[in-house]
């Protein structure tokens, strides 16, 4: 134990991020032995280097970048990192520019993450004292989870291989980490600029505004209210100053204004970008109406493109209501049940999206591992973390292989490759239900100090 | 924090209800050892009853419709073969240095049946390696940069355009041929396929093109048969490319003689092509032979253990055997052949099928003792030749474009009389028009057979879903362990694990390993031995932190290191049980005893009773056998007897595996040896 704090202790942070950098910046010089930008793990039709240069190529040809069913992001990227893709630079690795931009933006997303990741501790310890649980745990042994979290986003092989592998995914969990960070430290406007561009950049983190509303309305994560009003019951001294603050409604109008404004003046610019081509509902359906229905089958990590290239003609609508509604069923329950702890709910939120939305690369599941990294002190008595860590490791291991015996080799089918997309998804599933239970687990726990005595665990 | 926690509750706490799947896997991981121990006998069990239940091959895809048409092969052909024997093994044709002469000859030959022919000029390439090729799409050839025109190579290709075909498709017959120094057998075999050529211009049914690879032999056929697919399927657009065969006066020479004498408009200097390939044959006839019936031998195993569709040696196999009469062999272990144990164990499991058919005559599983014997030695060299991960012939170039391609080997018994030459050039011809005409019938290319399998037989095959099994319970120990020893030692402390430096070692002092060229075999290997040794040691004194905090996490240090080390063999061997099964197999066989038992010796010492005694001398045997050079060492004394074993054998064996781009020595150097290493240190440990 006290090895371990010591190591914590005195571990340089800024070493390992430097370490992680240096790495990335070797890989991008040897990218002709690694190909992963045609990998399908780490390329999706959203996030493909290809499409994007694609797409660009199509506009500089004053054509329509949607033209051809091409390119599927949207056009403000198109118009940043667009020009990115055709400069090259004498001598240096072909897409130097755009890898840079990947590599910063991951030491930014890691940067937000360790800033939000102090913020929550700093509300969790102030929360603890506020309960007067202080002094049953030691708060000495806490670890510093912004660190944590952001080492876990930069050095996970994941993200390395997504910002490598020259996707734009380091881009949308950026904005979605720049939404999260902004409702943690309360910069409204920033916190609406993040949703709005996450939002336009991939449609699934529209439903982190319920965590948004919860961040802003009440403040990040907390033991449940009940147990403060229990702890002041039991004092018999109402000490309102002592109470976290209750649900307030100015912030989110506040919210609100700004997501509308920011919305508007992208879709302005989107407006202004497509004028010729078909304006903006030519955009809405090749980019969201894209991802709803799950048009392109080519294989990746996710279970859709398999089903759907199995389902009937007439039943694919059905199912595809189906499995969109799945992701909007879960939003409700987990709200309720989650609501003092937005973070996690929106933790919970990406996992899920990330295991049930049409187009997965590794890319997300880099972003919810690494946001898992905030709360290693509530999840530190999760069961099945080493099968856990073990079924991700052999996974992403034995994914590439299957497919090689699928496409290459010819010896293995679809199926090969698909069981890996299952037993992935299988793995998400019990990372997020072995996660909930452990944080309300913890929240039990917490309150069996207070109250001294257990009650009935279904509570 | 959890400690104090755990405390305060540990009273009070009410257990809550768990989950069915959840309970039994508690169960399992509180039984570990009663399973391991089980799983592992059951698995080797598993491994030898295989040859027991192995099943007979049959023809899947009913569209080969093998020996439906009667050969038309006739002794008019055969003449013709024997024509061109003759003309190549004529003193005349080998006054020229380069053996251009008898290549000359050759597209004669084809040129007057009508075929297209060109040339293929090649230069042999070096190995290159590939680390990452089972995770990612193939490396299209490079093009290296130096050249020189004294060494090139020149396949002869013909191509009979199929009368009723699209051109879409193609069969391929590979015939290896060195100019310089071609023996009868290579002679013979042009006959055979020239014969066959011949028949096959004037058929009405061919459907799909046929192409006759000459193949230059003199770099190795493998080189050779690999240079011509690699233009084949990988055609280059740009003209101005880096300096090439065509730039040599030498073989511009050639074409010049070519324009003279050969007469034909059919000659081309461009490379040729025909369409896909839906099936390759390498055909080839040994010099000298021991065996009193013309045999003919099957080899079929490509790169890391890929297989050609089972149909295709099934409709050898068949046609071999029930229409011409040849004696069909597959590669044995012959050293197994006179094992007495293998023997009994046969005769155990042939008693154990008779007690059982007595009881319920339905059941009937049992084959002679030394049908058993037979099929173990195949099946050994079976696993042997696919762990290798080397191709055992030219046909392996094929499979890495998807092809399925065997080598036939016939071996006839010897005598110099022209009546067994006919008699061989008509069987043998006979054999390769009945596959053509087979494979000519499809209308898919191969899919509907297995393409994972293991032979025991020529005519008997093991399943992957047969196969896996075995394996599956030889590894089905090692997740519980690895859970068990988590939990425990988890349980006890929540220190954190160290030791993870020393996987990275291993694989440092490979890379030591490979720039060592210039030595001998046997200098090398101590080098490298020693190399490793030095650097991860200093790995270890600087990287590795030995939990020197309370002695309660100390104990349990070298638990929490087994754990690691399981689990990550575990990972290994599963994915090496998906690229090469027979690799997996093998190092199964190898590493899950030696981790399962893995525990320092010290405990054991202190112990001092019967039990921990054998746990002793096993761990201390074990720790010998797995290491990889002594198990190569022992396996191949075993075989081959330990006079002539050599420490610089297996230098020159790891050398072979990393010129041929084989998964092994990754699965040696990633997998196995970092592991060795770990249990090596969990034996050492101090506790």
């Amino acid at each position: 134990m006290e090895k371990l704090k010591k190591k914590i202790g005195s571990f340089s942070f800024w070493n390992w991020v430097i370490a992680s950098i240096i790495f990335r910046l070797i890989l991008i010089y040897f990218p002709k032995n690694l190909n992963l930008s045609s990998r399908p793990e780490v390329s999706t039709p959203l996030t493909s280097f290809r499409r994007l240069a694609e797409g660009y190529w199509l506009k500089q040809s004053s054509m329509s970048s949607y033209a051809g069913s091409m390119y599927h992001g949207s056009p403000l990227l198109l118009s940043l990192l667009g020009p990115l893709t055709v400069k090259r630079i004498e001598g240096q690795p072909n897409h130097l520019l755009y890898s840079l931009v990947s590599v910063i933006a991951d030491v930014v997303s890691a940067m937000l993450i360790r800033a939000t990741g102090q913020n929550l501790r700093l509300a969790y310890l102030r929360s603890l004292e506020s309960l007067d649980l202080v002094k049953q745990i030691d708060v000495s042994e806490f670890l510093f989870s912004g660190d944590i979290a952001a080492l876990i986003y930069l050095c996970n092989p994941f993200t390395i291989v997504a910002c490598v592998g020259l996707s734009t995914s380091p881009i949308e969990n950026m904005a979605v980490i720049l939404c999260l960070y902004g409702a943690c430290s309360r910069l409204i406007p920033l916190a609406a600029f993040g949703w709005v561009i996450a939002t336009h950049l991939s449609l699934y983190p529209a439903i982190l505004i319920i965590p948004v509303i919860f961040l802003l309305g009440c403040g990040p994560d907390s033991p449940p209210r009940k147990l403060f009003l229990q702890r002041h019951q039991q004092k018999e001294v109402l000490n309102q100053s002592k109470l976290p603050p209750g649900f307030s409604w100015g912030p989110i109008i506040h919210f609100a204004f700004w997501a509308f404004l920011w919305s508007v003046y992208v879709l302005v610019l989107c407006g202004i970008s497509l004028k010729q081509f078909g304006g903006l509902w030519e955009m809405f359906k090749s980019t969201y109406g894209f991802i709803l229905t799950v048009e392109d089958l080519s294989p990746n990590i996710g279970v859709l493109w398999y089903f759907f290239a199995e389902v009937f003609e007439f039943f694919r609508n059905f199912f595809l209501i189906v499995f969109h509604v799945n992701i909007l069923f879960m939003i409700l329950p987990l709200a309720i049940r989650l609501r003092h702890r937005p973070c996690y709910l929106a933790f919970v939120y990406v996992a899920i999206c990330s295991m049930l939305k049409s187009y997965p690369s590794v890319g997300d599941s880099a972003l919810y591992l690494g946001l898992l990294g905030w709360f290693v002190n509530e999840l530190a008595d999760m069961q099945f973390s080493l099968f856990l860590f073990c079924g991700y490791v052999g996974v992403s291991l034995l994914s590439p292989v299957m497919h090689n015996l699928w496409i290459w080799r010819g010896t293995g089918n679809a199926n090969f490759y698909f069981t890996t997309a299952m037993v992935y998804a299988c793995l998400q599933i019990v990372l997020v239900v072995e996660g909930i239970s452990a944080v309300l687990n913890h929240d039990r726990k917490l309150r069996i100090l207070i109250t001294g005595k257990p009650q009935d665990a279904k509570s | 924090m959890a400690e104090t926690k755990e405390k305060s509750l540990s009273d009070e706490k009410p257990k809550p209800r768990v989950r069915p799947i959840v309970r039994l896997g508690i169960f399992l991981i509180s039984h570990s050892f009663l399973v391991s121990i089980v799983c592992c006998t059951a698995g080797v069990l598993a491994l030898f009853l295989l040859p027991v239940l192995a099943k007979n091959t049959y023809i899947s895809e009913n569209a080969l419709m093998p020996g439906s048409a009667s050969p038309m092969l006739s002794n008019q052909h055969v003449s013709d073969g024997n024509r061109l024997v003759k003309d190549l093994t004529n003193p005349n044709s080998k006054s020229s240095e380069t053996g251009i002469e008898s290549h000359k000859i050759i597209a004669q030959y084809m040129l007057d049946l009508g075929a297209e022919v060109s040339f293929h000029k090649f230069h042999p390439q070096m190995n290159q390696f590939h680390p990452l090729h089972f995770f990612s799409s193939p490396v299209s050839g490079k093009i290296q940069e130096n050249y020189s025109c004294s060494s090139y190579g020149i396949n002869t290709v013909g191509i009979i355009r199929a009368p009723r075909g699209d051109g879409k498709e193609a069969i391929v017959l590979v015939t290896p041929y060195n100019a310089l120094k071609s023996g009868f057998g290579e002679a013979l075999s042009l006959g055979i396929a020239y014969s066959v050529f011949s028949l096959l211009t004037q058929v009405t049914w061919l459907a799909k093109d046929i192409i006759w690879l000459v193949a230059d032999s003199q770099y190795g056929e493998y080189a050779a048969v690999a240079a011509w697919l690699r233009e084949y399927q990988t055609p280059k657009f740009s003209s101005l490319s880096t300096p090439n065969a065509e730039m040599c006066p030498d073989v511009n020479n050639l074409f010049e003689l070519k324009g003279h004498s050969i007469s034909g408009s059919k000659f081309s200097n461009s490379f040729r092509r025909a369409g896909t390939m839906a099936a390759a044959l390498v055909l080839k006839v040994r010099d000298q032979n021991e065996q009193f019936e013309d045999t003919i031998s099957i080899y079929a195993e490509a790169s890391n253990g890929q297989m050609p569709n089972l149909d295709l040696i099934n409709v050898v196999n068949y046609l071999a055997v029930h229409r011409q009469g040849l004696r069909v062999n597959v590669e044995k272990l012959w050293p197994l052949l006179n094992s007495s144990w293998l023997k009994s164990l046969g005769e155990i499991f042939e008693s154990l099928a008779k007690v059982a058919k007595s009881l319920y005559p339905k059941w009937k599983f049992g084959i002679p003792a030394t049908e058993y014997v037979e099929g173990t030695a195949t099946l050994a060299s079976s696993l042997y030749y696919q762990a290798l991960g080397v191709p055992t012939g030219p046909h392996g170039a094929f499979r890495d474009y998807q092809v399925d391609a065997i080598t036939l080997e016939i071996s006839p018994k010897f005598s110099l009389d022209k009546v067994w030459r006919n008699d061989i050039l008509l069987r043998g011809g006979r054999l390769i028009e009945g596959v053509i005409r087979s494979v000519n019938n499809l209308l898919e290319k191969f899919h509907q057979s297995f393409f994972l399998y293991l032979l025991t037989s020529p005519s008997k095959f093991v399943s992957v879903g047969v196969y896996m099994i075995a394996f599956a319970l030889l590894i089905a120990p090692l997740p519980m362990v690895a859970a068990s020893l988590y939990v425990d030692a988890n349980s006890s402390s929540n220190c954190s694990k160290g030791d993870s430096s020393t996987p990275s070692a291993i694989t440092d002092t490979d890379e030591h390993g490979i720039a060592i060229r210039s030595w001998s075999p046997t200098t090398s290997f101590m080098i490298w031995v020693l190399l490793s040794i030095l650097s991860l040691l200093t790995l270890n004194s600087v990287l590795a932190s030995p939990l020197a905090c309370a002695k309660a996490t100390q104990e349990k240090e070298w638990a929490l290191v087994k754990s690691v080390t399981i689990s990550s063999v575990f990972i290994g061997l599963g994915l090496m049980s998906v690229i090469n099964f027979a690799t997996a197999e093998i190092g199964a066989l190898l590493m899950v005893p030696m981790c399962l038992l893995a525990r320092p010796l010290k405990l054991d010492v202190r112990a001092g009773t019967l039990r921990s005694f054998c746990r002793l001398i096993c761990n201390l045997v074990l720790g010998h056998i797995a290491f990889p050079p002594a198990a190569f060492f022992l396996l191949k004394g075993m075989l081959d007897g330990f006079g002539n074993a050599n420490v610089g054998d297996f230098w020159m064996w790891v050398e072979s595996l990393w010129a041929w781009n084989s998964a092994t020595y990754l699965f040696i150097g990633m997998v196995q040896l970092p592991c060795w290493v770990l249990c090596v240190s969990i034996l050492f440990h101090t506790c």
